[in-house]
């Protein structure tokens, strides 16, 4: 897996009138948790997004680098993962054939074995991975949505709330999962929820 | 990324569609039961007897076209309707390439209408007594309109997809683009009913043809523009 490195300079958007991000200048470096932190509208989804690249920025720019060469744009999806509130699995899709569709998408030819595995390493037990999402709780399509995010072992995962709606239990397999990625990959976390915060070695405050 | 990843991806979209579709039937349902309930109304009123002979394959074509168009228009637009409303398209634009997406939703919409066809067509002639000349002619017409009718929808749909009342949307702009395309498969299908030679329907066939290449081309260039942000 590439080493990847987020730079974002001068970075702003503006939706119709409203400035929600200015001037926000960083980096995400692999081995490193960030946690972006702010009151709510204050653009932790936003910057998320733009890191991503689904949303594309008023001002400034941001960069991906792969031990220091710029990846383009439209590859950045193979490099990293995504997991949000305003995102959803398949309902109509059982757990594995939402992930075996996701790892297909990225290129990836995974047994349902492994795909298994990973469900299991975010708390899906082998009987929930074959039952339709539309079946699940609130927590386990939490924990589906989380595991189409690192199911192709992404070189930077941006988590948006990531423990929303899940138990103790699942704030714990979060943590191992931040835990687990922390020595190779850059993470970003946006949240309010000061266990989560914790996890940071770094922070960006917003809304100030 | 190779052509034969993006084609890989793009199968994938497609079979997910089709296993999507094949357990909710929502768009089938739609498609088939507009079809089914216009074709029998048409059927039921005018049948293979209310028509002059001189004017059977000007009329049997008209109505066989505008049956099969508004029926692909209750269907075809949620490719991409039903990926904002369940908040799937996010999670979607994030892990594939924007014309892996398209590729793959233009081959369901393709399958879908072709499916329609398959159903409605020989219904059609049954019913409404429809004699062809050419069938194969016909056919490749029938071929040649579901897939420029579909790229024209696929498009379409997903200029649509994130606006409010997209419903009427998808028809007010559908229907001027489509319009030319329904003029051509029209003219084209009374051609064929009267004359078996390819080189009579050849004329329309090229119409249809030059249109789809230039939706297809103009999608190719749009649709990673309309798709993101």
């Amino acid at each position: 897996m590439a080493t990847v490195r987020i730079t974002f300079s001068g970075l702003g958007k503006r939706f119709g009138s409203r400035t929600v991000l200015k001037g926000l200048s960083g980096e995400l470096r692999a081995r490193c948790v960030v946690a972006v932190t702010g009151p709510n509208g204050s653009g932790k989804s936003t910057l998320l997004n733009l890191l991503a690249g689904v949303m594309r920025p008023s001002s400034g720019s941001v960069s991906y680098l792969a031990t220091d060469t710029p990846v383009p744009r439209h590859r950045w999806h193979t490099l990293s993962g995504v997991a949000g509130p305003d995102m959803a699995v398949y309902e109509e899709l059982s757990a594995l054939e939402n992930l075996r569709f996701f790892a297909r998408l990225r290129g990836l030819a995974r047994t349902d074995g492994e795909l298994e595995r990973v469900l299991a390493d975010l708390g899906l037990a082998a009987r929930d991975a074959r039952r339709l999402v539309a079946t699940f709780s609130s927590g386990m399509k939490q924990r589906v949505k989380l595991a189409q995010a690192v199911v192709h072992e992404p070189a930077v995962l941006l988590l948006d709330e990531p423990s929303s709606n899940l138990d103790e239990t699942g704030h714990d397999t979060i943590a191992a999962l931040v835990k687990s990625l922390r020595g190779r990959a850059a993470v970003a976390i946006a949240t309010n929820d000061p266990r989560e915060m914790a996890w940071g070695d770094e922070r960006i405050q917003l809304g100030n | 990324m190779s052509a034969s990843s993006l084609a890989t991806e793009a199968l994938a979209v497609f079979a997910k569609e089709l296993r999507s579709e094949l357990r909710s039937r929502v768009a089938v349902n739609s498609i088939g039961l507009f079809g089914l309930t216009t074709l029998v109304a048409v059927a039921y009123q005018i049948g293979p007897y209310q028509i002059h002979e001189q004017d059977r394959p000007h009329l049997l074509a008209a109505m066989l076209w505008i049956i099969l168009f508004f029926a692909a228009l209750s269907g075809l637009q949620r490719v991409f309707v039903k990926e904002e409303d369940a908040h799937t398209a996010k999670t979607l634009r994030l892990a594939a390439r924007p014309l892996a997406v398209w590729a793959g939703k233009l081959l369901f919409n393709v399958a879908l209408l072709a499916a329609l066809q398959a159903f409605l067509v020989p219904l059609y002639g049954v019913l409404m007594g429809m004699q062809v000349r050419g069938v194969v002619p016909l056919i490749a017409l029938l071929a040649a309109g579901c897939v420029a009718m579909a790229l024209t929808a696929t498009i379409v749909a997903a200029i649509i997809a994130r606006a409010s009342g997209s419903g009427t949307l998808f028809a007010i702009l559908a229907v001027p683009l489509m319009l030319p395309l329904l003029v051509m498969l029209i003219a084209g299908t009374r051609v064929a009913m009267t004359s078996p030679r390819w080189s009579d329907v050849l004329p329309a066939l090229q119409g249809v043809g030059a249109l789809a290449g230039v939706t297809l081309v103009a999608s190719v260039y749009l649709f990673p523009v309309v798709w993101h942000d």
